[in-house]
């Protein structure tokens, strides 16, 4: 993948993020903004890979992120995915809003890119689509009115 | 009234395919197919679905299990017909890992449904089935039986209005899966091993409401995708063709380009025939064979060689090669050994038309035995007839050298006992005589039409071969140890 490319995904997942958590988030925004994007990914991609499938990406992103944020680390002790995330969102809620805010944006950039070195970008891109803000929020509402 | 239900035929993007359904799918047919792992069987179904799929008939694929779905859409990709533009839009990945792990088929059907009825598709594909048996059969609830289930979910295919396929490995156990019953068509891959070397195999053993082309066909998995080589057909009317190439034949006769040999086989070469040139380890029948086609060249007779043998840089070889730059004639080179006659005849068939070719050389055939995958060996016999029945279909007359082992104690023209299926032979010889080795040669036989009968001796030059006089002084030629015909002083020639 080119440099332009990661740079400019890096940034709508960014911009994404920020747009969901509103101006100003404490850490519960930023933890409540990042869930909800995940939950979006995972929307789209159980249909297509399964849940087995995303478990096992997600489960690798959050290894891979936690050695830059060691608060993403899991231990092992979660049933299922709906009590990792439950886990997941209050260890981010309990950080400062800017650190919770870059493990966010570290995880679902790790899961993007992940998957992008298994199936590739374009496939990726395709399933992801809907869940990116593609341009910046301004631009959007000019396009709309 | 009486209006018969008319079926289209779905072209299925995969060569060779459609010709051995017996000229394309039929369209809402219910569709297995079935193989080994490995053998193909995804890749076939996407390279299908990548065909037929469109904005206004789309396609659903159901995946049974997790992981495998992101190592299929990471592996599928590499093959160009994989078009991302069609995802979403012409074709959706439905996986159903989840309901299957479950074990409630019901549930699994009820989802497969569902998803039917949301998307509308025209194509549904289920891959991959045994791993529903499986799972099935362990956790099979009350009287849902693993049979009642595929049952059930045939039937529901085939209300559907779409074109549906099981993707399953080998249903074929030892009892008869009733889903075999209930399908339309059943599609076998395989994989054959034999020896080193590995050939993949499919039979269509199965398709309703059409003629489909019998037996085993060979295929391959190129960076292209699946390419199939649909077994050479013999028509029933061989009898009647050969009749009907009668007047092609006797349009005319080809000049061999060496002189003199045309005046031996009776005027030239009859357009249509095939020639054996039979002959020792070095004895030129490369060099006759290259000399047929320079001169169709020279004549404006495009041909084809097919080139199984080292090719040394030898000045008639060289002219070969120059032919070939130059696009004069068309070459098949291949030392691959695992070949199938049918892929050969296959890519022959298309250089010949390309070319419009009317000359073919196929160098030799005991190269062509080593490059055929062991397993076909035994069939040679067989696939060499199929080929001759396609060539001489398509009216081309050919020349084929076949390496001949100097035994003076028998006398044969061709390992193959294929000398019965050529319409002409020369045979050519080394013979001792004052201690060096001569080469002869002579017209066995030339179908339908007088030849000479005399042995001669003939020399390779620069220039090619040059055939000399009839050896009239000697005898016992083809033994190997002539004998002088003088009565005063017959001498034996050779030690044994």
């Amino acid at each position: 993948m080119s440099a332009t490319d990661r740079n400019l995904r890096r940034k709508a997942i960014r911009r994404t993020l920020a747009q969901r958590a509103g101006d100003a988030p404490d850490a519960g925004a930023v933890a409540e903004a990042t869930l909800s994007i995940l939950r979006k990914v995972v929307a789209q991609l159980v249909p297509v890979i399964g849940a087995r499938g995303v478990d096992v990406i997600f489960g690798r992103s959050l290894h891979l992120a936690s050695a830059a944020f060691p608060c993403l680390a899991v231990d092992g002790t979660h049933e299922d995915s709906v009590a990792l995330l439950a886990s997941l969102k209050a260890r981010l809620a309990g950080r400062e809003p800017n650190d919770a805010a870059e493990a966010g944006c570290t995880l679902l950039v790790t899961f993007t890119e992940l998957l992008i070195s298994l199936i590739g970008e374009s496939l990726t891109a395709r399933l992801l689509e809907p869940v990116w803000v593609s341009t910046p929020p301004v631009s959007e509402k000019e396009t709309k009115s | 009234m009486n209006k018969k239900v008319a079926i289209r035929r779905l072209a299925t993007g995969v060569p060779g395919l459609d010709e051995i359904l017996g000229g394309g799918l039929p369209e809402f047919s219910f569709n297995v197919i079935a193989g080994s792992p490995g053998s193909g069987k995804t890749t076939l179904a996407h390279q299908i679905m990548f065909a037929l799929a469109t904005p206004e008939k789309p396609a659903l694929f159901f995946t049974m299990l997790g992981e495998p779905t992101l190592k299929m859409l990471r592996y599928q990709q590499q093959f160009p017909f994989f078009n991302l533009d069609k995802i979403n839009k012409s074709i959706r990945f439905v996986n159903l890992s989840d309901d299957v792990a479950t074990g409630n088929f019901g549930q699994v059907l009820a989802r497969i449904t569902q998803e039917v009825e949301a998307f509308s598709p025209a194509l549904v594909f289920v891959d991959s089935f045994r791993s529903v048996m499986l799972e099935v059969q362990h956790q099979s609830r009350g009287a849902n039986s693993p049979e009642l289930f595929i049952q059930q979910l045939g039937s529901q295919m085939t209300a559907w209005q779409a074109t549906t396929f099981l993707i399953g490995e080998s249903l074929l156990g030892s009892d008869p899966n009733p889903v075999l019953t209930v399908a339309d068509g059943l599609l076998l891959l395989e994989q054959s091993v034999y020896r080193n070397s590995m050939v993949r195999k499919m039979q269509v053993q199965k398709m309703r409401g059409q003629s489909t082309r019998p037996g085993m066909h060979t295929f391959r998995i190129t960076s292209d995708g699946i390419e199939v080589y649909p077994a050479a057909l013999v028509h029933v009317d061989t009898g009647e063709a050969s009749v009907t190439s009668g007047p092609v034949r006797s349009r005319g006769r080809l000049a061999t380009g060496v002189p003199r040999l045309d005046e031996m086989l009776g005027g030239g070469l009859p357009s249509g025939y095939s020639l054996l040139v039979a002959g020792p380890s070095g004895s030129g029948k490369t060099i006759l064979a290259t000399a047929f086609l320079a001169e169709g060249v020279r004549l404006g007779e495009p041909g084809v060689i097919v080139a199984f043998e080292q090719t040394p840089s030898q000045s008639w070889i060289r002219t070969l090669d120059d032919m070939v730059h130059a696009g004069q004639i068309g070459l098949i080179n291949t030392r691959s050994l695992d070949l199938s006659i049918d892929e050969i005849v296959q890519h022959l068939t298309k250089l010949i038309k390309k070319m419009k070719a009317t000359r073919v050389v196929i160098d030799s055939l005991s190269g062509f035995e080593l490059a055929v995958a062991p397993t076909f060996r035994e069939d040679f016999r067989e696939s060499l007839f199929r080929m001759f029945a396609v060539l001489s279909g398509l009216g081309v007359t050919v020349v084929m050298t076949s390496e001949l082992e100097d035994r003076y104690m028998d006398l044969r023209f061709s390992p193959y006992g294929s000398a019965f299926l050529t319409d002409a032979i020369i045979v050519q010889r080394y013979i001792e005589v004052g201690s060096r080795l001569q080469r002869v040669m002579a017209v066995v036989k030339v179908r339908a039409s007088v030849h000479s009968t005399e042995i001669r001796r003939f020399d390779i030059t620069d220039d090619g071969i040059v055939i000399g006089d009839p050896v009239l002084e000697y005898e016992g030629l083809l033994g190997g140890q002539p004998t002088r015909l003088q009565a005063s002083s017959t001498v034996k020639k050779g030690k044994r």
